[in-house]
């Protein structure tokens, strides 16, 4: 629990970091209406771990935004905790366009040199305020991103691709950079900086044009569609097999040999790679 | 220790009821609270059969059930005396619980707790959640002034610790206030919330409105001594058990078998009928009262609640959070004091313990004190129902052209038949009368 104490509300835009997280503040599924098992997405606590370890490699400051409720204001508290130097609440009520939250960020934090965001939300958003907001900024993207190493100022993020293959990009500043949940382990925030936290300023910025929550159009979750080759195959059973890659498919592209255990592993490894999962 | 040399006043650790009164009363009277609690908020992890009696929340929020997140009002209590096949019911209903001030109502842990810790909150504490409390810190004379906990930089000092950490307290174990814990002190409560419609569940047991039962049930818990309980909230039950860990264990019976078994019986049956299991849940009771109690005090610390043993569990009365909810503002009372006056020590604490003395805390508690073994005997769990039941079974038969037989002499020879020795009834009815009467 988190006290609402210590708000200051601030039409000064300002903000000393360089490094940003977004965070949003997603009822549970399952208790879609109980504010006390909301909370962020795994993505989001993934993006804030990166943010961190980020900031301190360069020797700056993170700061915690969110566009959302009043009662959003615990995930900042959460932040400061772990070490975010800032936190800026954007109030809204009701859902948003991700457009316009891309906008009410980007008035935010116009001079974020890097912005960490989840991938997607608990609450099966489109994913699309990241892309949104690299545009608004005038950033890099690199979105969906699985690892990330660091390189210099710049780092090199790895992207889940279909049929399991990977992207790397090189990555420079200003950039947007939204990562999975499992990616990194947002670290336990120490005891006094919690206490500390709970009476933190939380900067509660008003932007002027888009500040405004607007009838969002929910839409069942789908999945993506993914782009596929025709199925090769002289019989619907043999072109549905190809499609699903089951049976056939599968059997035309294994073969049995007979390897020393060394030998045995490097075969499977190349096969795997090959494939595109490795 | 004084102020200055600690981080806060007063560390509460537990956010349940105990706890949270405890921080209230503390806040209130100004001091610096942090309420520690493992759980994501209050009551997150708290179970509990399903009914509490807040009247002594009177003293502390006046109009509690203007604001309390109750489920039913409590207007209809019955105790059932079940055999296999048998159902004896004493059923009392009063119109008066249903209006303010009312008596006993439903509700939920995760909302009743929620709620209450909000208020700590609301008068100045702070809660701190999803912070496990794993240890003392102790002076170097053995003072507690402070608690370690499972966060980075977890250490955290106060002038007065309140261990509210719930039945089996390690916190009171580590600070050496139980001389010994003994498994046969424990039942294991376990609970089945179904859901049903609020209509089916007014009409199956007689109640309209936010008017509520609360049924209490001797026997029918599979040879494993114990009891059973169903409360109705508003739109589901509560339906569990209370067992006798030791011969839970010497039986090796399994507790979701004995609350399936419950709910096949022919009397408890057409009231669980396609309820939608929504959530099964375990919890230890300390049930042993008087004889299981620590020692409530020592330098720079105070136990209170399931903690300090002080849930009622007497048969017909299962009653904790009153006896936690009292007990925690009467630590929360003491802290006061003994902060105000500079003394912290076992002595300048040692009031806390009148308290509990002077009021129903421990007052119910000795009257009772005879009660739970009395009411998990094997006497009065297997043969006093059986005994009971043929009794008023052949009272109500009609075997003619045989005459009525009297009374008296029925119970003579079901009292035969069940295997009930005359001392022992006569000595287990005077025990039951000084406990009860
Ligand atoms: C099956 C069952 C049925 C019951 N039915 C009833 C009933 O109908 N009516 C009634 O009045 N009573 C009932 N009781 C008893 C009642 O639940 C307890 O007496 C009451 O909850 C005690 O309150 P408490 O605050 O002392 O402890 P708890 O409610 O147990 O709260 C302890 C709190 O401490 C926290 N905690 C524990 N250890 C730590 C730690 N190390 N660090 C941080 N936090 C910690 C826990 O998460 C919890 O929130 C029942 C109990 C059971 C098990």
């Amino acid at each position: 629990m988190v006290s609402s104490s210590g708000v200051r509300e601030r039409h000064d835009m300002s903000l000393p970091s360089d490094v940003v997280a977004c965070l949003k503040w997603v009822s549970h599924p399952g208790e879609p209406h109980d504010e006390r098992f909301a909370g962020i997405s795994p993505a989001d606590r993934s993006a804030l771990e990166f943010a961190l370890v980020q900031a301190a490699a360069l020797g700056t400051t993170v700061t915690a935004v969110t566009v959302g409720p009043p009662a959003a204001e615990k995930v900042l508290r959460e932040a400061l905790a772990c070490g975010a130097t800032h936190a800026v609440h954007v109030p809204v009520h009701g859902a948003m366009h991700s457009a316009h939250v891309a906008d009410a960020i980007a008035e935010a934090v116009p001079d974020a040199r890097w912005v960490w965001c989840g991938d997607y939300s608990l609450d099966r958003g489109t994913g699309s305020v990241p892309a949104f907001l690299a545009a608004r900024l005038g950033a890099q993207q690199a979105l969906g991103i699985i690892a990330v190493h660091w390189q210099g100022d710049g780092l090199v993020a790895t992207r889940r691709l279909d049929g399991g293959r990977r992207e790397l990009l090189g990555v420079s500043p200003p950039a947007v950079v939204s990562v999975e949940g499992a990616t990194a382990h947002l670290r336990r925030a120490g005891l006094s900086a919690l206490r500390t936290a709970a009476h933190a300023e939380v900067r509660t910025v008003h932007p002027a044009a888009t500040a405004h929550a607007d009838d969002a159009v929910v839409r069942a979750y789908r999945p993506r569609a993914r782009a596929l080759a025709a199925p090769v195959g002289d019989t619907p059973l043999d072109r549905l097999r190809a499609l699903t890659d089951s049976g056939a498919a599968v059997a035309a592209r294994g073969d049995t040999v007979t390897l020393e255990p060394a030998a045995a592993a490097a075969r499977i490894a190349a096969a795997l790679h090959e494939w595109g999962y490795l | 220790m004084s102020a200055s040399t600690t981080d806060v006043d007063v560390i509460v650790v537990g956010g349940g009821p105990a706890g949270a009164c405890a921080a209230l009363v503390a806040a209130r009277a100004g001091l610096s609270v942090v309420l520690l609690e493992r759980g994501p908020f209050p009551g997150s992890k708290n179970m509990y059969g399903g009914v509490v009696y807040p009247r002594i929340l009177d003293q502390l929020i006046p109009e509690w059930w203007l604001e309390a997140p109750v489920q039913r009002w409590v207007t209809r209590r019955s105790t059932m005396l079940l055999t296999d096949t048998q159902a004896l019911t004493v059923d009392f209903r009063s119109e008066a619980w249903g209006k303010p001030p009312h008596n006993g109502a439903t509700a939920y842990r995760p909302d009743f707790d929620h709620w209450l810790a909000g208020h700590a909150e609301a008068a100045g504490a702070q809660i701190i959640t999803s912070t496990t409390v794993t240890g003392l810190i102790r002076d170097a004379q053995g003072a507690v002034i402070g608690v370690r906990t499972d966060r980075p930089d977890g250490d955290l000092t106060a002038r007065v610790v309140i261990a509210c950490d719930g039945v089996n307290s390690f916190l009171a174990k580590e600070a050496g206030l139980y001389e010994h814990t003994d498994a046969k002190h424990f039942t294991l409560g376990v609970k089945e919330t179904l859901a049903l419609p609020k209509e089916v569940i007014d009409e199956r047991f007689g109640v309209r409105g936010r008017d509520g039962v609360d049924i209490e049930i001797i026997g029918a818990t599979g040879g494993v001594n114990g009891g059973g309980f169903i409360y109705t909230n508003l739109e589901t039950i509560a339906v569990g058990v209370v067992l006798k860990i030791t011969k839970l264990g010497a039986q090796q019976q399994r507790p979701e078998q004995i609350i399936a078994a419950l709910k096949q019986h022919p009397a408890i049956a057409p009231l669980v009928q396609d309820g939608e299991l929504k959530e099964y849940s375990a919890h230890l009771i300390p049930e042993a009262g008087l004889k299981m109690m620590p020692k409530m005090t020592t330098a720079g610390m105070l136990v209170a609640g399931d903690a300090a043993a002080l849930c009622l569990a007497a048969g017909i009365w299962l009653e904790g959070v009153n006896f936690a909810m009292a007990s925690g503002m009467y630590a929360g009372e003491t802290a006061v004091e003994a902060i105000a006056g500079g003394d912290t020590t076992a002595t300048g604490l040692a009031d806390y313990q009148r308290r509990l003395s002077d009021t129903f805390v421990l007052k119910d508690h000795r009257k009772l004190r005879r009660a739970p073994e009395l009411v998990l005997s094997d006497r009065v769990q297997h043969l006093y129902p059986t005994m009971v039941a043929n009794v008023v079974e052949r009272m109500f038969r009609v075997d003619n052209p045989n005459p009525k037989p009297g009374v008296r002499r029925i119970l003579a020879q079901e009292r035969k038949r069940a295997g009930v020795r005359r001392r022992d009834l006569l000595r287990d009815g005077w025990t039951g009368f000084r406990s009860f009467g």
